[in-house]
């Protein structure tokens, strides 16, 4: 069974020209409509995420800011991130539509999640908006499971650090951040040293893999790096920030990444996942439309046990050497913060 | 000014930074200090890659007449990241910047909001001294 988020009107966050556009979200539904689900497809009613779940990881002035931002007008809140009139509503809609999902597993106890939505959200840290994201809508729906008690686990395989979800969770023992991406690239964090305050320290974990780098690489560096991290963690739910801009074809980044790549990531992350209906992945980049629609197909069909990928997994690009160097530099930056509590 | 050894200026080519800059190479130079001209290169830098440069150089290029200064003997960073954020980054190492330069309005402006303002986020979240240069 898979579980997503109700018909989302985001006709009305767009900036015409700009690359996080309506027309993604429409790739993402053709590629839903690919897997052929019939029966085997929910869809949850439409929810709006309310102050009190929303101030659980944004500043309440950053909301008031940004609600009336958006109510007189919107603009560019940087050189890459615009709102408009209508934008500060569809982020709401956004954000409430990972907590319906999550809500539905829980309900069901089954199935796997899928949040399709825009704008994206793990850029957008408590009190800024920046690389396209306004609310972080991965970050809402952590906050919400942790107040409930669970252990949640955060994968971001996006291209892109996901900095915001970072800096929300920096000191917070019961999220676990884990991120693969590009490096050196956009937003310039995601070093392997950086690993969690220090009330949390180890629940951060950066993946950098250099541009070129194939999918191989990025398995490795989660098997040999994240998985024992993960693993003494023990979450009890898995959320994943599934931007699909590693694709090759993207043409925000360079990463090295086909749709096989995609699936087999979606394999090993739903294998730290404690149980079925524990397990929901939420849209963040993917700008390629063709790319993002096969990816989306490929890696919600392996979790679905079914092969959808159209392309091979990657294997022989660069990074291998790059892997092993960030786990030596995440192991001596946690020798040191121990060993001095710096 | 006592203290201040090394300067980040931030720089996206607009008339407002081309004033920060403007400010800032000439209090180095009344305070013997070093400057750091900084350009973050933002998410959709990618796509006008080679523009954007040019259009950068030929901006602080423009500047450096103007003050006098050779433009080889100024530093330019760039710098992946939101302009803030990147800001921000100065003041830790390797630049280790003890004052930060800003115009009042980049390319996002504004008026009126604490959203869309680089200087005035920045004023808010740095931990070193704020310059913001009125547009003149």
């Amino acid at each position: 069974m898979l579980i997503i988020n109700g018909h989302l009107d985001d006709a009305g966050h767009e900036d015409v020209g700009h690359p996080e556009r309506p027309e993604r979200l429409r790739a993402v539904l053709r590629g839903i409509n690919e897997l052929h689900l019939d029966g085997d497809l929910l869809a949850v009613a439409p929810y709006s995420a309310s102050r009190a779940e929303l101030a659980r990881v944004h500043d309440a002035t950053y909301l008031d800011e940004l609600g009336a931002y958006c109510y007189e007008g919107g603009g560019d809140l940087d050189a890459d991130t615009y709102a408009t009139y209508d934008s500060w509503s569809i982020a709401q809609f956004a954000a409430g539509a990972g907590l319906a999902v999550i809500k539905e597993l829980q309900i069901r106890d089954d199935g796997v999640g899928f949040v399709a939505v825009r704008p994206p959200g793990h850029h957008a840290s408590r009190d800024r908006a920046m690389g396209f994201c306004l609310l972080n809508n991965i970050a809402v729906a952590a906050a919400e499971l942790t107040s409930q008690g669970e252990r949640v686990l955060i994968v971001d395989w996006d291209v892109h650090h996901g900095n915001g979800t970072q800096s929300i969770f920096w000191d917070d023992p019961n999220v676990m951040y884990v991120s693969t991406h590009q490096w050196p690239f956009y937003p310039g964090s995601g070093a392997p040293y950086e690993i969690g305050g220090l009330d949390a320290l180890g629940t951060t974990v950066n993946l950098p893999v250099p541009a070129g780098a194939t999918g191989d690489v990025v398995r490795q560096a989660l098997l040999d790096t994240a998985t024992p991290a993960i693993e003494e963690f023990a979450p009890t739910w898995v959320l994943v920030s599934a931007g699909f801009d590693a694709h090759r074809s993207d043409p925000m980044a360079d990463l090295a990444l086909s749709n096989g790549d995609f699936a087999e990531l979606a394999i090993l992350t739903a294998s730290f996942a404690p149980r079925p209906g524990r397990l929901a992945l939420f849209l963040e980049g993917g700008y390629e439309l063709g790319a993002l629609q096969s990816s989306v197909t490929s890696s919600l069909g392996a979790l679905l046990g079914a092969d959808f990928a159209s392309e091979r997994p990657t294997h022989g690009g660069p990074g291998s050497d790059a892997v092993a160097n960030a786990k030596e530099a995440r192991f001596a930056a946690l020798r040191i913060a121990r060993d001095t509590g710096l | 000014m006592q203290g201040i050894r090394t300067i980040a200026i931030g720089f996206d080519g607009s008339s407002d930074a081309q004033g920060a800059v403007l400010w800032g190479l000439n209090f180095a130079h009344d305070n013997d200090a070093l400057v750091v001209v900084v350009h973050a290169k933002g998410l959709l830098a990618r796509f006008e890659p080679t523009v954007v440069n040019e259009e950068i150089e030929a901006s602080l290029a423009h500047v450096c007449d103007e003050v006098g200064v050779a433009r080889s003997s100024v530093r330019l960073e760039v710098v992946d990241g939101d302009a803030c954020s990147v800001m921000l980054r100065m003041a830790q190492p390797p630049v280790s910047a003890d004052l930060l330069v800003v115009g009042t309005r980049g390319q996002s402006a504004h008026a009126g909001h604490l959203l869309g303002s680089t200087s005035l986020e920045l004023a808010q979240h740095s931990p070193i001294p704020v310059v913001i240069v009125p547009r003149s």
